[in-house]
């Protein structure tokens, strides 16, 4: 008989609690998103699969060493590890109180050196790190995974259509307004005591407005690591929501005429501009803006692989073997991230309300500088290719062209709009670049 | 009091920001064009006269004009009939 209890005490359905349980149920909602409607699905499957294995109960496969053994260990394990926080733990309150105390200071502002030293301490007693949390930190603590994909990217990416015609790039910048904006936004929030973001925080969610998923993850574990799931959660779902919330806006904003503009067919780029570019964009970097410099680095890299046109094998393998390699332990690491105690909160809401705000006040803003630049210059724009500036390479670009149809079957606008599309992609590493320089 | 500070401080990157990603790509615009105009002056397209006018025209291509228009030719005196 208590053989039979020791089971049920370690079985997951003893142990699940109600906030586990919610977060499944969000991992298989993800689950359902990707899998039947088709939403960014190579990044939400292993998001959804990372976040439901990263709350099964007593697994811990999300936890470090420290906090599972701060769950599990024998009461003496549990005094070390607390000489090791330099923790005061009161011998009469017995062990599930020390637990107690254990995890609220790991999960707390703890220096990292003391953090370290209790891991150290766990890792003796024979406890190791989950295994979604080593995926963590090799993939996106380190910051790598982010780059790496970012290279795939910059293989992936033609530039020609923004060199025949550069001055598109005014519509990347423009698009960035959306991070800016949602940036006060989520300041102007927590300073109306709603919600509580701190400047770091908030310019992380601002960034989902780039609409750029690595960029967000990017910038989103150096400035503000705790809301990463959320913000990776939001970025990728709202990218592949950008056909249903860039038309109306699209169409509140345009006149049917300027609608049916139809743009002259754009000039032949030649193959050396096409390398020269990449090089040049990385020295303006260097001289500009060495903050930007591995996102942006690793963008031109990964054209230059492209367009160089010698090193067919490792563009071949920057543009698949590796992004896919490193997306599924990207999503796999950012599911790690949906665990219950940090994910079930207002501020989630909040950033997920804040993102959808930024996606549109980014599309708002590329259009409206669209129709700017077609009442000053000479060629004609069309404003529809203006909502591609805010990157989410290349389904933006696509939903300009398909408004555009609508209005004029002859009106092809793909090409055109992806030189705003790459513009924002740059675009939004450079506003990455700044918030790091003045937040890091 | 505090929170306003925070206000001030979210206006001033917003600014900044915003400002720095225009003068950047601004700067791009100018490198970039200036780099393919560069770049065209010296280095002249070598791939353009093969792409420009298609298959080079030749002895084949005025034969099969003249078996057009002979054709286009009688047919047009056939049914002017």
């Amino acid at each position: 008989m208590e053989k039979l209890l020791t089971l049920w005490y370690g079985s997951g359905l003893y142990n699940l609690g109600l906030g586990q349980a919610v977060m499944v149920l969000v991992g298989l909602g993800l689950l359902y998103l990707a899998i039947a409607k088709k939403f960014e699905p190579l990044l939400l499957v292993p998001i959804g699969f990372g976040g439901i294995l990263a709350n099964i109960p007593e697994a811990g496969l999300a936890l470090s060493a420290a906090e599972q053994a701060a769950h599990l260990a024998r009461p003496e394990v549990l005094e070390r590890m607390a000489a090791a926080l330099q923790l005061g733990l009161d011998p009469a309150a017995g062990a599930e109180a020390w637990r107690h105390a254990l995890e609220t200071t790991l999960h707390g502002d703890t220096s990292p050196e003391l953090v370290r030293a209790a891991n150290d301490a766990a890792m003796d007693a024979g406890y190791a790190h989950g295994m979604l949390y080593q995926f963590y930190s090799v993939a996106i603590a380190s910051g790598i995974a982010p780059l790496v994909i970012f290279m795939g990217v910059g293989a992936m990416t033609d530039f020609g259509p923004l060199l025949a015609n550069p001055r598109t790039l005014f519509l990347g910048a423009a698009a960035q307004f959306g991070i800016f904006a949602t940036l006060f936004g989520a300041v102007g929030l927590s300073a109306l005591g709603w919600l509580d973001f701190s400047l770091n925080q908030a310019a992380a969610i601002g960034i989902i407005g780039g609409a750029d998923g690595p960029t967000s993850i990017y910038v989103a574990s150096i400035l503000a690591p705790e809301l990463l799931g959320a913000i990776a959660v939001a970025s990728y779902s709202y990218m592949a929501l950008v056909p249903l919330i860039q038309p109306p806006i699209m169409k509140a904003l345009t006149s049917r005429r300027e609608r049916e503009i139809a743009m002259t067919q754009l000039r032949p780029v030649s193959k050396l501009e096409k390398i020269v570019f990449p090089v040049s964009l990385l020295v303006l970097v260097v001289l500009f803006l060495p903050d930007a410099a591995p996102l942006l680095g690793m963008f031109c890299f990964g054209n230059l692989l492209r367009e160089c046109g010698v090193v067919e094998r490792l563009s071949d393998t920057a543009q698949n073997a590796l992004i896919n390699i490193v997306t599924i332990f990207l999503g796999l690491s950012v599911g790690s991230k949906l665990m219950a105690d940090r994910f079930l909160a207002v501020e989630t809401l909040g950033i997920l309300a804040l993102g959808m705000v930024a996606f549109a006040i980014g599309t708002a803003c590329g259009i409206l500088m669209a129709k700017l630049m077609n009442a000053v210059s000479r060629m004609p724009i069309n404003p529809l290719i203006g909502s591609a500036g805010v990157s989410a390479v290349p389904m933006a670009a696509r939903v300009s062209n398909k408004v555009g149809l609508e209005s004029n079957p002859h009106n092809f606008l793909l090409m055109h709009a992806m030189g705003p599309n790459v513009a924002g992609v740059i675009g939004s590493a450079v506003a990455a670049g700044v918030m790091i320089k003045y937040l890091g | 009091m505090q929170d306003m500070q925070l206000l001030e401080e979210g206006l001033a990157l917003m600014a900044l920001g915003m400002g720095f990603v225009f003068v950047f790509l601004t700067v791009l615009v100018i490198v970039t064009t200036l780099m393919s105009k560069t770049l065209g002056r010296f280095f002249p397209e070598p791939a353009a006269p093969p792409r420009g006018r298609g298959p080079a025209p030749g002895r084949g291509d005025d034969d099969v004009m003249a078996a057009i228009s002979a054709a286009v030719h009688r047919y047009r005196r056939r049914h002017r009939r």
